[in-house]
């Protein structure tokens, strides 16, 4: 932990479009601050008041980043901001929205109305390999999701169990087709453990850097 | 602060075999600390995977988290130590 710790910083969970300043949405920010909105134009950063200090990898924390923004996605759609995103006041805030206006812009069109689901198909314990069958099911897969999603995002294999780790850009009037077309998975390749998550914040299909690296502005 | 640093002095013809050497160290264990790095966080999602699967319970869990996620902090910190930068006397990172 780096910093002063007393100064209160602006911790910015997620932004969404909402010309409204000071939209509440309860205390359920760190430390049971309340999360806010602050406007910009026809943007706001979704914010609470918290320590400046560096944020590091802690489950607890984490969740709590997980569980504001899954709040703000049952009203709105969201851009998401990565955990640990914290301003020294509004003023720099402020700043960094407008140096990222054009890019959020662009990345609303694109997540507007729409969420993440992921996709991993996974080899059961003690299993080696697939028979070969490998480029089939990844076929399979990616292509019957696809024609439901509007876009598709092929993630790591951080796993030698890990068969396919994929994440789809769906929109929210479609995601019962996709759980079924998934479901109709879960029969059909019953050796194998599928699991299905969502919906998520569109973290892989947004990416927008607005500050440099070491001036950690958002990302 | 204008400063003359390995990378200059190899783009204009000039090498010395003992700094290459140094060079080429220096470049692999940047590479090691940024695999390492990669492989702990590769762990961390697995060992996360394993427990939403149910194949470990919340103690086992927990306890590799830890363990994992104090790694983590160490190869970062390894990381920013930035021992091999080059900084001028008056102190601008070259």
């Amino acid at each position: 932990m780096k910093g002063n710790q007393n100064c209160s910083g602006k911790y910015v969970y997620c932004i969404i479009k909402c010309p409204e300043d000071k939209k509440s949405f309860g205390n359920i920010g760190f430390g049971g601050e309340e999360v806010y909105t602050q406007e910009y134009r026809d943007f706001a950063p979704v914010i609470s008041d918290a320590p400046m200090k560096e944020y590091e990898i802690n489950e607890i924390e984490i969740e709590t980043h997980r569980k504001v923004v899954e709040k703000i996605m049952e009203e709105y759609s969201v851009i998401p901001v990565s955990y640990g995103m914290i301003f020294k006041n509004k003023k720099l805030l402020s700043i960094s929205m407008k140096a990222g206006y054009k890019a959020m812009k662009k990345a609303m069109k694109t997540i507007e109305n729409k969420a993440e689901l992921g996709i991993k198909v996974i080899l059961p314990k003690g299993a080696t390999e697939l028979n070969g069958q490998m480029e089939q099911l990844k076929s399979d897969f990616i292509d019957s999701l696809d024609e439901i999603a509007v876009d598709t995002k092929q993630l790591k294999i951080f796993s030698d169990r890990l068969l396919l780790n994929a994440s789809f850009l769906v929109d929210m009037n479609k995601i019962e087709d996709f759980s079924d077309q998934v479901s109709q998975f879960v029969v059909k390749y019953d050796t194998l453990k599928i699991q299905y998550s969502g919906p998520w914040p569109p973290y892989n299909f947004v990416d927008i850097h607005i500050l440099g690296k070491k001036q950690r502005g958002f990302r | 602060m204008f400063i003359f640093d390995d990378i200059l002095l190899r783009s204009i013809g000039f090498s010395f075999p003992g700094l290459d050497l140094l060079w080429v160290f220096e470049q692999m264990r940047d590479f090691a600390y940024k695999e390492m790095h990669d492989q702990i966080k590769d762990k961390i999602k697995e060992n996360r995977m394993l427990y939403e699967l149910g194949e470990m319970t919340s103690v086992e869990y927990f306890k590799m988290n830890n363990i994992l996620t104090r790694q983590l902090k160490l190869a970062e910190r390894a990381k920013s130590m930035n021992i091999g930068q080059k900084t001028d006397l008056l102190g601008n990172e070259a």
